[in-house]
């Protein structure tokens, strides 16, 4: 039996577009029947469009999830937004690397993302453009954006004889400032 | 700016809360004309933390994120994963989870009223609120051995079943309960001290709540309907009967207000739990971890708590992100400080129900 999950078709149509393919396209449900549907976007250009498809249902920004894929041979960080139109959640995911650098602000649509954004700029430093506040969140003016990522955690200090995650590290920093 | 209009910074050390955050307020006499904030003075890297350590380990970190909400984080850490894992969970785990959660919420709403008698120079009822609290406390530490962080979910699950003993001890402490909370909202709701700061002060009209995003008592507090709760129903939340409150005034009186008409809400949720709970496990063991991302959230006391996480097919998670209420509410601390006088902003900074180290994590 096909499992019906919740979710409004106009909204789902509407994004569907801004992805590659149905393949970008996930729906899921949890044990209480609550709907997640889940948007890989084409770039990270297309949230623009994304967000003000949902400000006209009305939809509310619950959060933005910052993730620097560290596997990957090419540096890439990605961003979830995660929204929500009564009750049900919409995950919207873009990739920022080298083809698409930059996210736009979504402040302007939604004020809620302010803080969002300011942290992930100074968090990940990753460049949002036209955000109207690009201020300091939580680190200082003076520091560089993306300053805690340079941090070696003690844990891994401690290891460095038994694993190999030091040295990675090590390696990984040398190669970047060649 | 004007040769009136100067600048006061306050803080990082408040009246209000005993946690550092920075306020720079533009004022023109004793009027505040804007407010911004400066934050980062707690930044644990939790997030960083919680990244370098197994799916289990992290209930108990996520528990410490916040103190008043600590049952919140664990609990929806346990659904992120769940969701994740595609885990089931007994139903009488789903009734003692909302117990829990629901025990919470009194002992944090009556804190937060204590504070505000106790900023609006109302120390006896400030005393009085928090001995009152103290029953919660009692129930916190007799049902679950701690006072603050109940250690009570557990990813399938929850860690203890509570006997039939407790679970009458539980009732019985509810009818203790009851009739002082309806004094002490009577109070709130009558008492001109009371009544005369509050009211008309610390104002937040619907289209900023919505606009700013803003969750829990301080939505409900501007006649926003919102409650993930009802909204996203969870755990046996969608089995039970209570109602979502909802005042219109949108000011500080109407946020205590909420809090205050919660708290009979929690009551009639704890008692349908004692009553309804079936019998059975408690938790079902983990399976196999997948490559996956879920998301959950919940309705803390302090409002609506989200969870994120990307799973690699390891015991650590690749990614683990959430946002508290209070994130969302700082911000609409500039819609309701424009326009009140110096003298007021801790009462109007308190009505948010702060946490600083819940938001900077």
């Amino acid at each position: 039996m096909q499992e019906i999950i919740k979710g409004h078709a106009q909204i789902i149509e509407a994004l569907t577009p801004l992805c590659h393919d149905e393949s970008a396209i996930k729906h899921t449900a949890d044990l209480y029947g609550n709907g997640y549907h889940w948007f890989r976007l084409e770039n990270s250009r297309k949230i623009k469009d994304a967000a003000l498809i949902l400000k006209r249902f009305p939809a509310r920004l619950i959060m933005i999830s910052a993730y620097e894929n560290t596997d990957a041979s090419v540096e890439t960080k990605e961003l979830c937004y995660h929204f929500d139109v009564e009750g049900i959640i919409y995950n919207l995911t873009v990739t920022q690397n080298n083809e698409w650098p930059i996210v736009p602000s979504i402040t302007p649509e939604f004020a809620n993302a302010d803080w969002h954004e300011r942290e992930i700029m100074e968090l990940y430093n990753i460049k949002v453009t036209d955000h109207p506040n690009p201020k300091r969140l939580f680190l200082d003016e003076k520091l560089d954006s993306g300053l805690l990522a340079t941090a070696v955690p003690l844990s891994v200090m401690m290891n460095g004889a038994s694993s190999k995650d030091l040295w990675e590290r090590i390696l990984g920093d040398k190669e970047q400032q060649r | 700016m004007s040769i009136s209009t100067y600048t006061m910074p306050l803080g990082p050390v408040h009246v209000a809360l005993e946690e550092p955050v920075y306020f720079h307020l533009t004022c023109e006499g004793e009027n505040i004309k804007n407010v911004e904030l400066t934050s980062g003075h707690v930044h644990r890297g939790m997030e960083q933390l919680a990244m370098q350590r197994n799916l289990v380990k992290n209930v108990t970190l996520t528990e410490r994120v916040c103190s008043l909400c600590s049952n919140s984080h664990s609990f929806t850490y346990s659904m992120v994963v769940e969701n994740a894992l595609e885990l089931e969970i007994p139903e009488r785990a789903k009734y003692l989870r909302v117990m829990a959660e629901e025990i919470k919420r009194i002992a944090s709403h009556l804190f937060n009223t204590a504070i505000q008698a106790h900023i609006a120079g109302f120390k006896s009822l400030f005393m009085h609120v928090m001995e009152v609290r103290e029953i919660m406390q009692d129930v916190k530490e007799t049902v679950y051995g701690n006072r603050m962080n109940l250690a009570a979910n557990c990813i399938g699950g929850v860690k203890c079943d509570v006997t039939d003993e407790l679970l009458e001890y539980i009732l019985k402490q509810m009818d203790v309960i009851e009739p002082q909370l309806e004094e002490i909202t009577d109070i709130f709701n009558t008492n001109h001290i009371m009544l005369t700061r509050t009211k008309g002060l610390g104002l937040l009209p619907q289209e900023d709540a919505i606009a700013l995003g803003v969750a829990g008592p301080v939505a409900r507090g501007s006649g926003l309907v919102k409650d993930v709760r009802r909204d996203t129903p969870y755990a046996a939340y969608p089995k039970l009967d209570f109602d979502v409150i909802v005042e219109q005034g949108c000011d500080v009186h109407s946020r205590t207000m909420v809090r205050l008409r919660e708290l009979f809400e929690s009551i009639k949720l704890i008692r349908q739990c004692c009553n309804k709970m079936p019998k059975g496990e408690v938790r079902y063991p983990m399976g196999k971890i997948p490559v996956n991302e879920a998301f959950a959230h919940s309705e803390a006391p302090r409002g609506e708590v989200a969870y994120y996480i990307r799973t690699n097919g390891t015991d650590t998670p690749a990614r683990l992100k959430w946002r508290v209420p209070s994130y969302m509410n700082w911000k609409a601390l500039s819609v309701m400080m424009r326009g009140c006088q110096i003298a007021e902003v801790a009462l109007v900074l308190n009505s948010i129900d702060p946490c600083v180290s819940c938001t900077e994590r």
